[in-house]
């Protein structure tokens, strides 16, 4: 199946992909820097460990979503595996709806966390709040929750080329594998 | 009651196939709600919980051994093995296991050390006449070398999961005896096993071949020393040495050895994101399920419970070795390292063991459950390399399941494997 909401679920993973991946290669790129300016040009930065972190938590919770979608998050199929088809089926609805139920606590907690610590600054960098850095857990738990909304109607959505760029091989189209 | 509503509703969401992570964040939740604690509190561990500067260095190990096995190190390490035991009987079979040690000398994953080290020399080894199953078998133990061999991400996992207060640098020189002696107990049995099945005898490489051999593979085999010899001598903090490792890889890939495609990065990066923001996300629900063990006090229950059992640390360490077994054969490294460590570190600590040793304990034991049957993601991709049956193989590795349990038994009951290292060097 591939209707217009999942073309659009698939803009949001390479989206996702896309800026976990630009804030891991720049993190890998201002540590670097930081130990740069100490030792070589003996001046020592305070940025680099608050920015990081901004970018570690982008990464960390965009990129969940997105490796939601492709259904890398480690999981125990042990026991569901042993079902009959129909109680799997059910099992698994029952499962992507208590994953719906923690992205709103986090998108609707995370939220609160963030609007509370806008009036905070980091020690390190006085122009930026701490709510800035925490903006990325409800994001990611909001783009969670469309995902989670597209397994629930369409089903898994593991197996769409968009999510297996980067395979090797590329992988053939399947029709809304549910 | 308490501690039955969080452990007995993570447990129940875990068997019905939730993924781990958000397991954890929703048994969490529950337990709030069960006590009456502020949602708001299970909020901000969460948050805490990956807003640590101390977590960086887990991303850029991945990476850094991420672009180093794609970007043909596998191959140069076992060339690299080749030259050191190629030549004798059941050469291929040592050299596997040997790229292997140096393979976690580079990467803590086994899964990369596997999927990469498998791919050269799974083919190889049967073209040369090994069963493929025992090629499969000894690539798939040989793996559990890297959790153990500096870098290991799983190694900062622990330190985490431990408060913070086990330190890093202890950590990874912790592994090196206990590493070592995983090789050369796989590799003693690989000998016996050639010596009975008269697998073939490889060739002495010729010395201006092995010359060329050994400096291609110092390239990458340099990405150790400067993340050792960074965090040992002080110049650079966990995090700065894993981050200049990732620099020093990616060069080393690109300038140097050349066989990796600029095109390609784009999908080297896409599969990172996969594999380590589970993890870091896990470290986050993790985060604040552990802060509601703490509240309900189910360490200091478990710390009782055991040692009302028997105040032999001898028994009670066999009974949490078997335990560990066990869970290992059903889940994943990461969720249990970042579980288990808060509840079981009191116990053993009660009983006089020390947290670095503890660690090398769970390692072992958790890398053991990454080959065993019926969940070991290692074995999988082991089997998945190799296109064979997972009861194959798993029937292959029976004498070295029988090997890395000696392995165990002298890593649990000999401290000084573990600790020696790390006392000489004054962690």
């Amino acid at each position: 199946m591939d209707t217009f909401y999942n073309r659009l679920m698939d803009r949001l993973y390479l989206a996702s992909i896309w800026i976990a991946g630009t804030a891991i290669f720049f993190m890998s790129l201002i540590i670097p820097w930081g130990v740069f300016t100490r030792y070589v040009l003996g001046t020592g930065s305070q940025w680099p460990e608050p920015i990081a972190i901004l970018l570690m938590m982008s990464f960390t919770f965009i990129g969940a979503a997105a490796s939601y979608r492709a259904g890398a998050h480690i999981a125990v199929t042990m026991f569901t595996d042993l079902l009959p088809r129909w109680l799997h089926r059910s099992g698994e609805v029952l499962v992507h709806a208590l994953m719906a139920v923690v992205c709103l606590f986090v998108v609707w907690y995370g939220s609160s966390l963030c609007i509370e610590t806008m009036g905070q600054s980091i020690a390190e960098l006085p122009w930026l709040p701490v709510g800035v850095t925490y903006a990325a857990i409800p994001i990611g738990s909001a783009l969670t929750l469309l995902f989670v909304i597209e397994h629930l109607v369409y089903g898994s959505q593991a197996k769409r080329p968009a999510v297996h760029l980067d395979e090797p091989e590329p992988v053939p189209a399947v029709e809304g594998a549910r | 009651m308490d501690a039955f509503v969080l452990l007995g509703s993570f447990v129940l969401l875990m068997v019905l196939g939730m993924p781990i992570a958000y397991a954890l964040g929703l048994s969490a939740l529950i337990g709030a709600l069960w006590i009456d604690l502020p949602l708001d509190a299970v909020m901000i561990q969460l948050a805490a919980g990956v807003n640590k500067f101390s977590l960086l260095a887990i991303p850029f190990f991945v990476l850094a051994g991420a672009i180093m096995a794609e970007g043909g190190m596998a191959h140069r390490l076992v060339a690299f093995a080749g030259v050191m035991v190629g030549f004798v009987r059941g050469g291929l079979s040592l050299v596997n296991i040997l790229a292997s040690t140096f393979f976690g000398a580079i990467s803590g994953s086994s899964v990369a050390d596997t999927a990469s080290v498998g791919t050269v020399l799974i083919p190889e080894m049967e073209k040369q006449g090994y069963p493929r199953a025992f090629a499969t078998a000894v690539t798939v133990s040989g793996s559990v070398q890297a959790i153990l061999i500096p870098p290991s991400h799983n190694a900062v996992i622990y330190s985490l999961a431990a408060g913070g207060t086990v330190s890093i640098a202890a950590l990874f020189m912790a592994g090196v005896l206990p590493g070592l002696l995983m090789g050369l107990t796989l590799a003693a049995l690989c000998l016996v096993i050639a010596k009975k099945k008269n697998y073939p005898k490889g060739q002495v490489v010729p010395l201006r071949q092995a010359l060329k051999i050994c400096v291609e593979a110092l390239w990458g085999m340099m990405t150790m020393v400067i993340i050792l010899g960074g965090i040992l001598s002080g110049v650079f903090t966990a995090n700065e040495s894993a981050s200049i490792a990732v620099v020093w890889a990616f060069c080393v890939t690109m300038f140097v050895y050349r066989d990796y495609k600029w095109g390609d990065l784009p999908r080297l990066v896409h599969r990172t994101v996969k594999t380590v923001t589970i993890v870091m996300i896990l470290i986050g629900f993790a985060a604040s399920f552990g802060y509601l063990m703490t509240l309900m006090q189910i360490p200091l229950k478990v710390t009782t419970f055991f040692t009302s059992l028997s105040d032999n640390r001898y028994v009670i360490l066999m009974l949490i070795n078997v335990m560990l077994l066990l869970l290992g054969t059903l889940m994943d490294m990461a969720p249990l390292i970042l579980i288990l460590t808060p509840i079981l570190l009191p116990v053993v600590k009660a009983m006089g063991v020390d947290p670095v040793h503890f660690g090398m304990i769970m390692m072992v034991n958790l890398g053991m459950g990454l080959i065993t049957p019926p969940v070991g993601s290692v074995l999988f991709v082991g089997s998945a390399v190799a296109k064979l049956k997972i009861g194959v193989v798993a029937r292959a590795m029976t004498p070295f399941f029988v090997a890395l349990f000696v392995v165990l038994m002298m890593v649990t009951y000999v401290p000084w494997l573990s600790l020696w290292l790390p006392r000489l060097l004054g962690l």
